[in-house]
């Protein structure tokens, strides 16, 4: 570092002309002043006259467009939002309309079923019992029928029988007798 | 002679000497660079406005980023009643920022940096601004020097303060314009002689302070056009609405 600041105070030592030059400062010479303030004025004012007449109209009349574009698009999005808003309200009540709707008819038409069913099953039941009530008549009566018959086929194997064994023909009334005695005493078998 | 820093700032001829009533009208370097700064301001508006486009290319968000910058400048500062003057603040604001924009480039010439230019925007600054508020008020304009709630004992030395501070507004408006273009372009060259005179060996670390103040100076060209804007805006402001 102290080689390089000798460095450079050597090449000022050499180079003084550097410092020559507050001799003097060209803006304090009035010569051209005239000049400048003449070329200013002129520049400035064709600058001024085709900035204010020219560009900055345009340049307004563009922002002013874009403003007004901007607000009515935001107004056509607001007006269009609430429109879709009001819509979907409408169609969230229908919605909850017809599930209501749905709700009410699974009652209504389960209510009825039911009620359907339940008057099938009683006639059902009722047919069925007269039928099986019936049936039990019939089984009542056949069996009864049934015990008849036996006896008097008992009666006449018994007394058929007896003539092939012992070649004699048995009182009607005695066979009669054993047969029920025997019938009387396993009845209880099948009845 | 190349390595004057001052030589930059001289003012030369270009073309034949024009003489209007004995006085020395002639087109300079000066001139020249006026005009070509006038021309770039008018060619960016140019490329700025060419398409009226509602989503914006790149020169016309920028064309109007400038507008919305300047117009905002003016009614934070001076509000609404400064509309009308807005053009002319819009035009200066432009001129010296792109005046001193160009004063960046290499070999150009500052226009800012000489002191009659900036002494005479100034100086038109304030005669108009003398002229408005005299215009609008009247005679009332002068209560300007007199502030309201100062102890009567204080009110002398406060007027002649406020005369000398308001007289003033033209010096330092114009001075703090070229005194800060002067100064940054003249440390510019300085370093820049530094560097060709320290050579390979030592011109490095002037160099790096070379390409640093460039960069300060581009921000110094900027901000000395904004507060250039700014105190107009603050003075048309003081004209047209009465505070005092």
């Amino acid at each position: 570092m102290r080689s390089y600041f000798s460095l450079v105070i050597a090449t000022l030592a050499i180079n003084t002309d550097l410092f020559a030059a507050e001799a003097g400062m060209p803006q304090l010479d009035p010569k051209y002043w005239a000049s400048q303030a003449f070329w200013l004025i002129l520049i400035f004012t064709i600058l001024y006259i085709s900035i204010a007449k020219f560009y900055l109209p345009k340049i307004k009349s563009n922002l002013d467009d874009r403003e007004k574009k901007i607000k009515d698009d935001v107004d056509d999005a607001n007006k269009f939002k609430e429109l879709s808003e009001t819509k979907f309200r409408e169609y969230e009540k229908m919605l909850a309309d017809a599930k209501k709707e749905v709700i009410k008819i699974q009652i209504d038409s389960k209510k009825i079923l039911d009620k359907d069913i339940q008057s099938k099953k009683e006639v059902m039941e009722k047919e069925i019992e007269n039928e099986i009530s019936k049936a039990q008549k019939e089984i009542d009566e056949l069996k009864r029928n049934s015990l008849n018959d036996i006896q008097n086929i008992s009666e006449n194997i018994a007394s058929s029988i007896i003539e092939n064994i012992s070649g004699d023909t048995l009182n009607e009334s005695s066979v009669k007798a054993a047969v029920e005695d025997v019938s009387k005493k396993n009845i209880g078998k099948y009845l | 002679m190349a390595s004057n820093p001052m030589q930059q700032f001289s003012v030369h001829k270009i073309g034949p000497e024009i003489k209007i009533a004995g006085i020395d009208l002639s087109f300079t370097n000066a001139s020249l660079f006026m005009v070509i700064s006038a021309s770039f301001i008018l060619l960016f508006l140019f490329l700025g406005t060419r398409e009226k486009k509602i989503i914006p290319d790149k020169v016309q968000l920028i064309a109007e980023m400038f507008y919305t910058f300047v117009a905002k400048m003016i009614s934070d500062t001076a509000g609404s009643k400064a509309k009308p003057y807005f053009p002319f603040i819009f035009s200066l604001f432009m001129f010296v920022l792109f005046c001193n924009m160009v004063g960046m480039l290499p070999y150009s010439f500052t226009v800012t940096s000489h002191i009659i230019v900036t002494l005479i925007m100034a100086l038109f600054i304030f005669i108009a601004v003398t002229i408005i508020g005299f215009a609008k008020h009247g005679f009332k304009y002068l209560s300007i020097f007199v502030p309201s709630g100062v102890p009567a004992i204080l009110l002398p030395l406060i007027t002649v303060i406020e005369i000398i501070s308001y007289l003033s507004r033209p010096v330092s408006l114009s001075v703090r314009l070229f005194a800060n273009m002067m100064a940054g372009h003249t440390m510019l060259k300085v370093f820049g002689g530094f560097v060709i005179s320290l050579g390979l060996l030592g011109g490095w670390l002037p160099l790096s302070f070379s390409v640093a103040l460039t960069g300060l100076e581009i921000l110094v060209a900027f901000l000395q056009a904004y507060v250039f804007a700014i105190l107009t805006c603050i003075y048309l402001n003081d004209a047209l609405n009465l505070h005092h």
